[in-house]
Protein backbone atom coordinates (compact mmCIF):
# COMPACT_ATOMS: atom_id res chain seq x y z
CA UNK A 1 0.00 0.00 0.00
CA UNK A 2 1.32 3.37 -0.15
CA UNK A 3 3.49 2.72 -3.36
CA UNK A 4 4.36 4.65 -5.92
CA UNK A 5 4.47 3.20 -9.26
CA UNK A 6 7.30 3.47 -11.38
CA UNK A 7 8.58 6.93 -13.65
CA UNK A 8 11.95 5.64 -14.49
CA UNK A 9 12.26 4.09 -17.54
CA UNK A 10 14.73 3.26 -20.12
CA UNK A 11 12.34 3.43 -22.96
CA UNK A 12 8.87 3.65 -24.43
CA UNK A 13 8.96 -0.76 -24.41
CA UNK A 14 10.12 -0.86 -21.12
CA UNK A 15 7.35 1.28 -20.04
CA UNK A 16 4.77 -0.91 -21.86
CA UNK A 17 5.83 -3.74 -20.97
CA UNK A 18 5.79 -2.39 -17.46
CA UNK A 19 2.02 -1.45 -17.38
CA UNK A 20 1.12 -4.05 -19.63
CA UNK A 21 1.90 -5.79 -16.10
CA UNK A 22 0.41 -3.29 -13.90
CA UNK A 23 -3.01 -3.41 -15.53
CA UNK A 24 -3.44 -6.68 -17.24
CA UNK A 25 -7.41 -6.43 -16.91
CA UNK A 26 -6.39 -3.21 -19.77
CA UNK A 27 -4.18 -5.32 -21.74
CA UNK A 28 -6.56 -8.49 -22.08
CA UNK A 29 -7.87 -8.60 -25.19
CA UNK A 30 -6.18 -4.88 -26.12
CA UNK A 31 -2.58 -5.42 -26.55
CA UNK A 32 -2.45 -2.41 -28.61
CA UNK A 33 -0.65 0.72 -27.75
CA UNK A 34 -1.18 4.54 -29.09
CA UNK A 35 0.84 5.92 -31.86
CA UNK A 36 0.44 9.33 -30.42
CA UNK A 37 2.94 9.88 -27.52
CA UNK A 38 1.00 11.32 -24.28
CA UNK A 39 3.07 14.60 -22.59
CA UNK A 40 3.39 18.25 -23.42
CA UNK A 41 6.44 18.25 -25.51
CA UNK A 42 4.48 15.98 -28.28
CA UNK A 43 1.49 18.33 -27.40
CA UNK A 44 3.56 21.34 -28.72
CA UNK A 45 4.96 19.39 -31.39
CA UNK A 46 1.44 18.81 -32.62
CA UNK A 47 0.34 22.35 -32.15
CA UNK A 48 3.21 24.02 -33.78
CA UNK A 49 1.84 21.79 -37.32
CA UNK A 50 -1.34 22.52 -36.97
CA UNK A 51 -2.69 25.29 -40.04
CA UNK A 52 -6.33 26.59 -39.45
CA UNK A 53 -6.87 28.05 -42.77
CA UNK A 54 -6.32 24.49 -44.06
CA UNK A 55 -8.33 22.78 -41.04
CA UNK A 56 -11.11 25.20 -42.11
CA UNK A 57 -10.94 23.97 -46.05
CA UNK A 58 -10.05 20.29 -45.62
CA UNK A 59 -11.71 19.24 -42.33
CA UNK A 60 -14.33 17.14 -43.43
CA UNK A 61 -11.68 14.73 -45.76
CA UNK A 62 -9.95 11.66 -43.98
CA UNK A 63 -7.03 12.74 -45.61
CA UNK A 64 -7.24 16.82 -44.56
CA UNK A 65 -5.51 19.00 -42.68
CA UNK A 66 -6.68 17.63 -39.37
CA UNK A 67 -4.59 18.73 -35.93
CA UNK A 68 -4.86 15.17 -34.17
CA UNK A 69 -4.84 17.52 -30.87
CA UNK A 70 -8.15 16.06 -29.46
CA UNK A 71 -6.56 13.87 -26.63
CA UNK A 72 -4.28 16.73 -25.21
CA UNK A 73 -7.49 18.80 -25.45
CA UNK A 74 -9.21 16.27 -23.68
CA UNK A 75 -6.42 15.80 -20.89
CA UNK A 76 -6.02 19.56 -20.76
CA UNK A 77 -1.95 18.72 -21.80
CA UNK A 78 -3.73 21.65 -23.58
CA UNK A 79 -6.03 24.66 -22.71
CA UNK A 80 -8.48 25.58 -25.69
CA UNK A 81 -7.53 28.99 -25.09
CA UNK A 82 -3.93 28.54 -26.27
CA UNK A 83 -4.89 26.57 -28.84
CA UNK A 84 -7.22 29.68 -30.12
CA UNK A 85 -4.53 32.20 -29.23
CA UNK A 86 -1.60 29.95 -30.91
CA UNK A 87 -4.45 29.79 -34.32
CA UNK A 88 -4.74 33.14 -34.70
CA UNK A 89 -1.37 34.29 -34.32
CA UNK A 90 -0.98 31.88 -37.75
CA UNK A 91 -3.47 33.67 -39.98
CA UNK A 92 -3.47 37.11 -40.86
CA UNK A 93 -7.16 37.64 -41.03
CA UNK A 94 -9.17 35.99 -37.90
CA UNK A 95 -11.60 34.44 -40.77
CA UNK A 96 -9.17 32.08 -41.55
CA UNK A 97 -8.91 30.49 -38.08
CA UNK A 98 -12.83 30.88 -37.73
CA UNK A 99 -13.90 27.21 -38.14
CA UNK A 100 -11.17 25.80 -36.13
CA UNK A 101 -11.85 28.29 -33.16
CA UNK A 102 -16.04 26.98 -33.71
CA UNK A 103 -15.22 23.50 -33.18
CA UNK A 104 -13.06 24.03 -30.34
CA UNK A 105 -15.89 26.13 -28.90
CA UNK A 106 -17.91 22.62 -29.50
CA UNK A 107 -15.38 21.11 -26.51
CA UNK A 108 -15.98 23.70 -24.16
CA UNK A 109 -19.89 23.57 -25.02
CA UNK A 110 -20.07 20.03 -24.29
CA UNK A 111 -18.12 20.34 -20.75
CA UNK A 112 -20.31 23.45 -20.13
CA UNK A 113 -23.67 20.98 -20.61
CA UNK A 114 -21.55 18.11 -18.42
CA UNK A 115 -21.01 20.73 -15.86
CA UNK A 116 -25.03 21.44 -15.56
CA UNK A 117 -26.28 17.92 -15.99
CA UNK A 118 -23.46 15.43 -14.83
CA UNK A 119 -24.27 11.95 -15.46
CA UNK A 120 -27.57 13.02 -17.29
CA UNK A 121 -24.79 12.73 -20.62
CA UNK A 122 -25.67 8.86 -20.06
CA UNK A 123 -29.48 9.65 -20.66
CA UNK A 124 -31.53 11.02 -23.41
CA UNK A 125 -31.03 14.93 -23.32
CA UNK A 126 -34.70 14.54 -25.79
CA UNK A 127 -36.90 11.89 -27.26
CA UNK A 128 -35.66 10.55 -30.50
CA UNK A 129 -36.63 11.35 -33.48
CA UNK A 130 -36.25 8.34 -35.45
CA UNK A 131 -39.71 7.28 -35.37
CA UNK A 132 -38.27 3.89 -33.41
CA UNK A 133 -38.71 2.96 -29.88
CA UNK A 134 -36.82 -0.78 -29.78
CA UNK A 135 -33.26 -0.37 -29.79
CA UNK A 136 -30.51 -3.25 -28.93
CA UNK A 137 -28.82 -2.76 -25.60
CA UNK A 138 -25.38 -4.62 -26.44
CA UNK A 139 -23.10 -3.79 -29.75
CA UNK A 140 -22.98 -6.55 -32.11
CA UNK A 141 -19.80 -8.80 -32.26
CA UNK A 142 -18.95 -8.22 -35.68
CA UNK A 143 -19.06 -3.95 -35.32
CA UNK A 144 -16.93 -4.79 -32.88
CA UNK A 145 -14.57 -7.11 -34.28
CA UNK A 146 -14.51 -5.30 -38.03
CA UNK A 147 -16.08 -8.16 -39.46
CA UNK A 148 -19.57 -6.55 -40.91
CA UNK A 149 -18.03 -6.95 -44.12
CA UNK A 150 -18.49 -3.35 -45.19
CA UNK A 151 -15.17 -2.24 -46.11
CA UNK A 152 -15.10 1.30 -44.47
CA UNK A 153 -17.45 0.37 -41.35
CA UNK A 154 -14.72 -2.86 -41.08
CA UNK A 155 -11.88 -0.52 -41.58
CA UNK A 156 -12.92 2.10 -38.77
CA UNK A 157 -13.41 -0.42 -36.19
CA UNK A 158 -10.17 -1.53 -36.78
CA UNK A 159 -8.45 2.01 -36.57
CA UNK A 160 -10.41 2.49 -33.46
CA UNK A 161 -9.23 -0.17 -31.51
CA UNK A 162 -5.51 -0.45 -32.83
CA UNK A 163 -4.79 3.55 -32.73
CA UNK A 164 -7.41 4.99 -30.23
CA UNK A 165 -7.82 7.57 -33.00
CA UNK A 166 -10.70 8.12 -35.51
CA UNK A 167 -11.62 11.22 -37.64
CA UNK A 168 -14.16 13.12 -36.66
CA UNK A 169 -16.54 12.20 -39.84
CA UNK A 170 -15.43 8.70 -39.70
CA UNK A 171 -16.69 8.80 -36.15
CA UNK A 172 -20.39 10.27 -37.29
CA UNK A 173 -20.46 7.28 -40.04
CA UNK A 174 -19.39 4.70 -37.55
CA UNK A 175 -22.09 5.91 -34.98
CA UNK A 176 -25.10 6.56 -37.89
CA UNK A 177 -24.22 3.13 -39.16
CA UNK A 178 -24.47 1.53 -35.50
CA UNK A 179 -27.39 3.75 -34.18
CA UNK A 180 -29.65 4.06 -37.76
CA UNK A 181 -28.60 0.92 -39.71
CA UNK A 182 -28.25 -1.58 -36.40
CA UNK A 183 -30.32 0.14 -34.61
CA UNK A 184 -28.38 -0.03 -31.23
CA UNK A 185 -28.65 2.18 -27.88
CA UNK A 186 -26.15 5.13 -28.81
CA UNK A 187 -24.88 3.89 -25.14
CA UNK A 188 -23.66 1.03 -26.41
CA UNK A 189 -21.52 2.71 -28.87
CA UNK A 190 -20.77 5.69 -26.90
CA UNK A 191 -19.13 3.49 -24.47
CA UNK A 192 -17.19 0.97 -26.87
CA UNK A 193 -15.64 4.78 -27.88
CA UNK A 194 -14.56 5.34 -24.96
CA UNK A 195 -12.65 2.16 -23.93
CA UNK A 196 -10.51 3.15 -26.83
CA UNK A 197 -10.86 6.48 -27.96
CA UNK A 198 -6.91 8.12 -26.61
CA UNK A 199 -9.77 12.22 -26.54
CA UNK A 200 -12.75 9.90 -24.66
CA UNK A 201 -14.11 12.32 -23.13
CA UNK A 202 -17.94 11.17 -21.43
CA UNK A 203 -18.79 14.59 -22.44
CA UNK A 204 -18.05 15.43 -26.23
CA UNK A 205 -18.07 11.97 -26.83
CA UNK A 206 -21.97 10.68 -25.30
CA UNK A 207 -23.62 13.98 -26.29
CA UNK A 208 -21.79 13.72 -29.90
CA UNK A 209 -23.41 10.61 -30.00
CA UNK A 210 -26.87 11.89 -28.79
CA UNK A 211 -26.38 14.18 -31.69
CA UNK A 212 -26.12 11.08 -34.23
CA UNK A 213 -28.83 9.49 -32.83
CA UNK A 214 -31.46 12.69 -32.61
CA UNK A 215 -31.67 12.83 -28.54
CA UNK A 216 -29.50 15.93 -28.70
CA UNK A 217 -30.48 17.52 -32.31
CA UNK A 218 -33.71 18.02 -34.11
CA UNK A 219 -33.43 15.54 -36.57
CA UNK A 220 -30.72 11.50 -36.84
CA UNK A 221 -27.60 12.15 -38.44
CA UNK A 222 -27.41 9.59 -41.43
CA UNK A 223 -25.39 9.63 -44.81
CA UNK A 224 -25.11 8.12 -47.85
CA UNK A 225 -22.03 6.09 -49.85
CA UNK A 226 -21.82 9.12 -52.31
CA UNK A 227 -20.83 11.28 -49.24
CA UNK A 228 -18.97 8.45 -47.76
CA UNK A 229 -17.08 7.81 -50.92
CA UNK A 230 -15.94 11.82 -51.67
CA UNK A 231 -14.62 12.62 -48.08
CA UNK A 232 -12.47 9.19 -48.35
CA UNK A 233 -11.16 9.35 -51.88
CA UNK A 234 -12.77 6.32 -52.43
CA UNK A 235 -10.35 4.42 -50.77
CA UNK A 236 -13.10 1.89 -48.79
CA UNK A 237 -15.50 1.81 -51.91
CA UNK A 238 -13.19 0.53 -54.54
CA UNK A 239 -11.83 -2.81 -52.74
CA UNK A 240 -15.39 -3.61 -51.16
CA UNK A 241 -17.51 -6.90 -52.14
CA UNK A 242 -20.36 -4.85 -51.18
CA UNK A 243 -19.52 -1.99 -53.97
CA UNK A 244 -22.70 -0.89 -55.56
CA UNK A 245 -25.26 -2.78 -53.35
CA UNK A 246 -24.31 -2.01 -49.57
CA UNK A 247 -26.29 -0.95 -47.25
CA UNK A 248 -25.46 2.92 -47.67
CA UNK A 249 -26.48 3.26 -51.66
CA UNK A 250 -29.18 5.62 -52.91
CA UNK A 251 -30.12 9.00 -52.38
CA UNK A 252 -30.76 10.83 -49.27
CA UNK A 253 -34.42 10.65 -49.51
CA UNK A 254 -34.65 7.23 -49.85
CA UNK A 255 -31.62 5.87 -47.31
CA UNK A 256 -34.41 7.90 -45.28
CA UNK A 257 -37.55 6.65 -46.30
CA UNK A 258 -35.55 3.17 -45.52
CA UNK A 259 -34.28 4.05 -42.31
CA UNK A 260 -37.55 5.95 -40.45
CA UNK A 261 -40.52 5.20 -42.46
CA UNK A 262 -42.60 6.05 -39.49
CA UNK A 263 -40.85 9.92 -38.85
CA UNK A 264 -43.30 12.68 -39.30
CA UNK A 265 -42.34 14.07 -42.49
CA UNK A 266 -40.69 17.84 -43.05
CA UNK A 267 -38.72 19.21 -46.00
CA UNK A 268 -36.36 17.52 -47.03
CA UNK A 269 -32.55 18.57 -46.54
CA UNK A 270 -29.58 16.87 -46.63
CA UNK A 271 -27.66 16.55 -43.03
CA UNK A 272 -25.52 18.93 -42.19
CA UNK A 273 -22.13 18.24 -40.78
CA UNK A 274 -21.76 18.97 -37.25
CA UNK B 1 2.25 26.17 8.98
CA UNK B 2 -0.01 25.76 5.55
CA UNK B 3 1.36 22.96 3.69
CA UNK B 4 -0.34 22.26 0.20
CA UNK B 5 -1.03 19.14 -1.25
CA UNK B 6 -1.87 18.82 -5.52
CA UNK B 7 -4.20 16.56 -6.64
CA UNK B 8 -3.37 16.41 -10.49
CA UNK B 9 -6.33 14.44 -12.38
CA UNK B 10 -7.30 13.82 -15.72
CA UNK B 11 -8.72 16.90 -16.74
CA UNK B 12 -5.30 19.36 -16.50
CA UNK B 13 -2.25 17.22 -17.20
CA UNK B 14 -0.11 20.29 -18.32
CA UNK B 15 3.01 21.87 -16.60
CA UNK B 16 0.95 25.22 -16.74
CA UNK B 17 -1.56 23.16 -14.31
CA UNK B 18 -2.96 26.35 -12.16
CA UNK B 19 -2.32 23.91 -9.17
CA UNK B 20 0.96 23.25 -9.99
CA UNK B 21 2.21 26.80 -10.73
CA UNK B 22 0.55 28.05 -7.38
CA UNK B 23 2.29 25.79 -5.06
CA UNK B 24 5.64 24.34 -7.33
CA UNK B 25 7.44 23.31 -4.40
CA UNK B 26 3.98 21.49 -2.75
CA UNK B 27 4.36 16.99 -3.19
CA UNK B 28 1.62 16.54 -5.79
CA UNK B 29 -0.08 13.10 -6.53
CA UNK B 30 -1.92 11.60 -9.33
CA UNK B 31 -4.40 8.20 -8.06
CA UNK B 32 -5.17 5.63 -11.06
CA UNK B 33 -9.20 5.11 -10.40
CA UNK B 34 -9.02 1.65 -10.38
CA UNK B 35 -12.94 1.31 -10.14
CA UNK B 36 -13.05 3.59 -13.18
CA UNK B 37 -10.70 2.00 -14.77
CA UNK B 38 -12.93 -1.15 -14.98
CA UNK B 39 -16.08 0.45 -14.96
CA UNK B 40 -14.88 2.40 -18.40
CA UNK B 41 -13.40 -1.04 -19.35
CA UNK B 42 -10.60 1.37 -20.39
CA UNK B 43 -7.67 -0.30 -23.07
CA UNK B 44 -4.30 -0.67 -22.06
CA UNK B 45 -3.30 2.37 -24.89
CA UNK B 46 -5.73 4.88 -23.36
CA UNK B 47 -3.30 4.15 -20.18
CA UNK B 48 -0.41 4.51 -21.84
CA UNK B 49 -0.84 7.84 -23.65
CA UNK B 50 -1.77 9.45 -19.82
CA UNK B 51 1.05 7.72 -18.15
CA UNK B 52 3.52 9.30 -21.11
CA UNK B 53 1.67 12.89 -19.86
CA UNK B 54 2.62 12.18 -15.87
CA UNK B 55 6.26 11.50 -17.01
CA UNK B 56 6.31 14.81 -17.89
CA UNK B 57 4.96 16.32 -14.36
CA UNK B 58 6.26 16.40 -11.52
CA UNK B 59 3.92 13.47 -9.34
CA UNK B 60 3.79 10.53 -7.84
CA UNK B 61 1.53 8.41 -9.54
CA UNK B 62 -0.37 5.50 -7.07
CA UNK B 63 -3.41 3.39 -7.98
CA UNK B 64 -6.48 2.38 -5.63
CA UNK B 65 -9.44 4.86 -4.80
CA UNK B 66 -8.96 8.32 -5.05
CA UNK B 67 -9.82 9.68 -2.01
CA UNK B 68 -8.64 7.45 0.30
CA UNK B 69 -5.37 7.10 -1.66
CA UNK B 70 -5.20 11.30 -1.38
CA UNK B 71 -5.86 10.96 2.36
CA UNK B 72 -3.37 9.03 2.58
CA UNK B 73 -0.55 10.62 1.09
CA UNK B 74 -1.80 13.74 2.71
CA UNK B 75 -1.43 12.53 6.07
CA UNK B 76 2.42 11.03 4.80
CA UNK B 77 3.09 14.84 3.87
CA UNK B 78 1.68 16.48 7.28
CA UNK B 79 -0.42 18.52 4.46
CA UNK B 80 -2.84 21.23 5.87
CA UNK B 81 -5.02 21.45 2.34
CA UNK B 82 -5.80 20.03 -0.95
CA UNK B 83 -5.44 22.40 -4.02
CA UNK B 84 -6.44 20.87 -7.40
CA UNK B 85 -8.05 22.34 -10.69
CA UNK B 86 -11.85 22.47 -11.45
CA UNK B 87 -13.51 19.48 -13.07
CA UNK B 88 -17.17 18.89 -14.95
CA UNK B 89 -17.51 15.37 -13.76
CA UNK B 90 -19.55 14.48 -11.04
CA UNK B 91 -16.71 12.11 -10.08
CA UNK B 92 -14.41 14.85 -9.11
CA UNK B 93 -17.21 16.71 -7.01
CA UNK B 94 -17.83 13.11 -4.96
CA UNK B 95 -14.20 13.21 -4.66
CA UNK B 96 -13.54 16.64 -3.24
CA UNK B 97 -16.69 16.39 -1.02
CA UNK B 98 -15.05 13.26 0.19
CA UNK B 99 -11.81 15.13 1.23
CA UNK B 100 -13.44 18.15 2.30
CA UNK B 101 -14.30 15.54 5.55
CA UNK B 102 -10.83 15.90 6.60
CA UNK B 103 -9.07 18.75 4.54
CA UNK B 104 -9.75 22.14 2.97
CA UNK B 105 -10.08 22.07 -0.62
CA UNK B 106 -9.34 24.98 -3.15
CA UNK B 107 -10.62 24.62 -6.87
CA UNK B 108 -8.36 26.35 -9.03
CA UNK B 109 -9.84 27.41 -12.60
CA UNK B 110 -8.73 26.21 -15.65
CA UNK B 111 -7.31 28.41 -18.10
CA UNK B 112 -10.95 29.96 -19.45
CA UNK B 113 -11.92 29.73 -23.23
CA UNK B 114 -14.49 32.49 -23.45
CA UNK B 115 -13.76 36.22 -22.48
CA UNK B 116 -17.26 36.70 -21.23
CA UNK B 117 -18.47 35.23 -18.15
CA UNK B 118 -22.21 34.50 -17.04
CA UNK B 119 -24.73 31.86 -18.29
CA UNK B 120 -25.44 30.35 -21.68
CA UNK B 121 -28.36 29.55 -23.34
CA UNK B 122 -26.94 25.33 -23.45
CA UNK B 123 -30.03 24.36 -25.34
CA UNK B 124 -28.81 23.81 -28.53
CA UNK B 125 -24.92 24.43 -29.73
CA UNK B 126 -26.31 27.26 -31.69
CA UNK B 127 -27.93 29.22 -29.24
CA UNK B 128 -24.58 28.82 -27.29
CA UNK B 129 -22.32 29.88 -29.95
CA UNK B 130 -24.89 33.01 -30.97
CA UNK B 131 -23.34 34.51 -27.90
CA UNK B 132 -20.23 32.96 -27.47
CA UNK B 133 -18.94 33.50 -30.83
CA UNK B 134 -18.52 37.50 -29.31
CA UNK B 135 -15.80 35.88 -26.56
CA UNK B 136 -14.17 33.14 -28.55
CA UNK B 137 -11.52 34.91 -30.10
CA UNK B 138 -10.00 35.97 -27.33
CA UNK B 139 -8.21 39.49 -27.26
CA UNK B 140 -8.93 40.17 -30.91
CA UNK B 141 -12.62 39.16 -30.36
Amino acid sequence: MNQDMRRDFASRGELIAYLREQFPEAAQGDEQVPAQRGGRRAAEAALQAVRPHAYGKTRNFLDGAVTRLSAYLRHGVLSLAEVRDHALRQVRQREEAAKLVNELAWRDYWQRVYAEIGDGIWRDREPIKTGHTRYADALPQDIQQGETGLACIDAFSRELRETGYLHNHARMWLAAYIVHWRRVRWQAGARWFLQHLLDGDPASNNLSWQWVASTFSHKPYFFNRENLEKYTAGIYCRGCPLAGHCDFEGRYEEIEARLFPNRPAEPASPPRRR
Amino acid sequence: MEKALIWVHGDCLSPHNPALLAQPSAPALWVWDEALLASYGVTLKRIVFIYECLLELPVHIRRGEVATELLHFAEEHGATHILTTGSPSPRFAEICARLEQRYPVEVLPGPPFLSGGGRYDLKRFARYWARAQHHAFGDSG
